[in-house]
C-alpha cells in the first residue's frame, strides 16, 4: 500500500476513534452545538457560547439517547462550560497535551456544522499560545489551526494524530483559520471549578 | 497506531523548526509585522517590498528572539522584493530547493514569523508554469501557485518544502486572492541587483499605447496582424526626443514584434537603459524605422 493510502486510512481511523465521544448539545428550540465527552460518567465539555443563557439544555448521544443536562461549571472568558448528564459507560476522547503541540503538527476538528453529524476537517497547527494575531494578547491559551472549521464545530473536539484531545473548537477568524481552547486550559478550568479533572468526585 | 500520520505530523513540525532558523520578523509598517528570509549569515535579509512601508526605523526580530535595527539596501516594487541589512553574524542562511524538483501536488507550507515564533499553514503546489510579468512590469522567472493560506504577516516569508528547505518567497500582494510564490531564481537575480546597485533599473519610453489591427496590405507585408497605436507621447521623453508621434503605430522595437502591451513591457527590460534601439513604426500608411535611446524610469 502506498504511503498516501496508509495516510488516508490513518486519518479516517482518527475520525472513527473520536466520533463515539462527540455529542450534540441542544438548546431551546433549534439551537445546537457539539460537545466532547470528558468522562464516561457523564461529564461533557462544550463552549460557554453554545450553552448560552440558560433555558432547557439536553445532550444527544451517538447511541440516540437524548438526556437532560445541567451546567456544573461555566467560564465565558475561556468560552468553556462543563455539563453533567445522567449516564454511565460513555466512550470518551482521551485528553492529550496542548503544550506539546508545535506549528506544523497535524490536527483534526470534528463537530456538526450545517446539521451534518461528526463532520471532520483537518489541517495543521498555525500556532499555540496566548498571542493571537487577530485578537491580541489574552490571558488564556488557544490552539490556532489552518483548517475549514465552521460555526457548528463549536464545542467539538480538536484532536491530534493519536486521536487525543488537544482543544475544544470555539471560533473562526477567517474561512481557513479555526481557534480552539487549548486542552491544558480545559484541565485548568476543571481543576479550578470542579476540583479535579476526573469527575469521579462530582456528586 | 497511525504511524504514517504521526511521522507526517512530526516531519511537518520538524520542517517548520528547521525553516524557522532562517525566518525573521520584519517591523516596517504600521499594521502587523511581516516576515523575512535570512539571505546570508552576515545579515542580509530578503523580504516583500510591500511590507516595508517606510525607509527608516526598520527593525528585525531574529530567530533567537533578539530585535535589532535594520537598514534598507534597496527595493524593487515591480517584483515586490526588498533587501534589508542587519548588523549580525552567524545567522542561518536559507537553504533553497532547486526549482526543477518542485512538482504540482507536493506538500508545502507557508511559514511566517509575524510574532515571536514561527507560524505555519499547509497546502500543496497547485500550479507551476513558465515565467510571468507582474502588473508593474517585473519579471518572475516561474509561476508557482499554491493553496496555502496566507495568514496576516506571512508575506515575505518562505514557501517551505517537506525537507524544511525553501521553494521561494510568498507575497500576497502580487496577485489578489491567489497564493503565489516568487521563486528562488528571481530572488537571486533581483537581490543581487539590489545589493550591487541599490535599485533595479527600469526602462522608460514615455508613451501610452493600445493594440490596433493593421491594414490588410501592411499585415501581409510585415507578417504581423496587430501593432501598438501611440495614444500619448510624454514631453521630453525618450520617445519624443526620438521623434515618435501621437498616432504612430509601433510595429517592433529592438527587432521584437510588439502585438500587445506585454510585448513592449518585455522589451523594456532594465538592461536596455541607455542603449539605442530601432523602432519600426507605421506613419501615414508608410513603414518607417527610427532610432530610440531607452531612458530610465526614475
Amino acid at each position: 500500500m502506498s504511503i498516501l493510502q496508509r495516510l488516508n486510512d490513518e486519518m479516517a481511523n482518527v475520525a472513527a476513534v473520536v466520533q463515539p465521544g462527540i455529542v450534540r448539545v441542544l438548546t431551546g428550540q433549534n439551537g445546537a452545538g457539539a460537545g466532547t465527552v470528558w468522562h464516561s460518567d457523564g461529564l461533557i465539555i462544550t463552549n460557554a457560547h453554545v450553552v448560552g443563557h440558560g433555558g432547557v439544555l439536553r445532550v444527544a448521544l451517538p447511541d440516540g439517547r437524548v438526556l437532560p443536562a445541567q451546567v456544573i461549571a461555566h467560564s465565558r472568558e475561556r468560552d468553556l462550560a462543563a455539563l453533567a448528564i445522567d449516564a454511565n459507560g460513555l466512550p470518551t476522547i482521551q485528553p492529550g497535551s496542548s503544550s506539546a503541540l508545535q506549528p506544523g503538527d497535524w490536527v483534526m476538528a470534528l463537530g456538526h456544522p450545517w446539521g451534518v453529524m461528526n463532520a471532520a476537517t483537518s489541517g495543521i497547527v498555525i500556532n499555540v499560545g496566548r498571542d493571537l494575531p487577530d485578537m491580541g494578547s489574552t490571558a488564556h491559551n488557544w490552539v490556532i489551526a489552518s483548517l475549514h472549521m465552521r460555526p457548528g464545530h463549536s464545542g467539538g473536539p480538536l484532536v491530534d494524530v493519536q486521536g487525543h484531545l488537544v482543544g475544544v473548537n470555539t471560533m473562526i477568524t477567517g474561512p481557513d483559520v479555526g481557534i480552539a481552547v487549548a486542552v491544558d486550559e480545559v484541565k485548568d478550568f476543571l481543576k479550578r471549578t470542579i476540583g479535579s479533572i476526573t469527575p469521579g468526585n462530582i456528586v | 497506531m497511525n504511524e504514517v500520520l504521526k511521522s507526517l505530523s512530526d516531519d511537518l513540525a520538524a520542517a517548520v523548526a528547521t525553516a524557522g532558523h532562517s525566518i525573521v520578523r520584519i517591523e516596517g509598517r504600521r499594521r502587523s509585522p511581516a516576515s523575512g528570509i535570512v539571505w546570508s549569515a552576515d545579515g542580509t535579509i530578503v523580504t516583500a517590498h510591500h511590507v516595508v512601508e517606510r525607509d527608516d526605523n526598520l527593525k528585525i526580530g531574529l530567530p533567537d528572539g533578539a530585535t535589532v535595527s535594520a537598514t534598507l539596501v534597496g527595493r524593487d516594487p515591480s517584483t515586490d522584493i526588498a533587501v534589508l541589512r542587519v548588523q549580525a553574524n552567524g545567522l542561518t542562511p536559507a537553504n533553497w530547493i532547486d526549482g526543477a524538483d518542485v512538482k504540482v501536488g507536493h506538500l508545502v507550507m507557508a511559514v511566517g514569523r509575524p510574532g515571536a515564533q514561527s507560524q505555519a499553514t499547509l497546502g500543496i503546489i497547485s500550479a507551476i508554469d513558465e515565467g510571468w510579468r507582474t502588473p508593474m512590469g517585473g519579471m518572475i522567472d516561474a509561476y508557482v501557485q499554491t493553496d496555502v493560506v496566507m495568514y496576516p504577516g506571512f508575506s515575505g516569508g518562505p514557501l517551505v518544502g517537506a525537507n524544511g528547505a525553501f521553494v521561494g518567497m510568498n507575497s500576497s500582494a502580487l496577485m489578489r486572492g491567489v497564493s503565489v510564490t516568487i521563486p528562488a531564481a528571481t530572488l537571486t537575480r533581483v537581490a543581487g541587483t539590489l545589493l550591487t546597485h541599490g535599485r533595479v533599473k527600469r526602462s522608460y519610453l514615455g508613451v501610452s499605447a493600445q493594440p490596433v489591427r493593421l491594414p490588410a496590405a501592411l499585415a501581409g507585408s510585415l507578417s504581423q496582424e496587430t501593432g501598438l497605436l501611440l495614444a500619448s507621447v510624454e514631453a521630453d521623453s525618450p520617445a519624443e526626443q526620438a521623434g515618435l508621434m501621437l498616432g504612430d503605430t509601433l510595429i517592433s522595437l529592438a527587432g521584437h514584434p510588439v502585438h500587445q502591451m506585454d510585448d513592449l513591457m518585455a522589451v523594456l527590460s532594465g538592461d536596455r537603459v541607455g542603449t539605442s534601439v530601432p523602432a519600426k513604426i507605421v506613419r501615414g500608411g508608410q513603414v518607417h524605422e527610427i532610432a530610440v535611446t531607452i531612458g530610465e524610469r526614475s
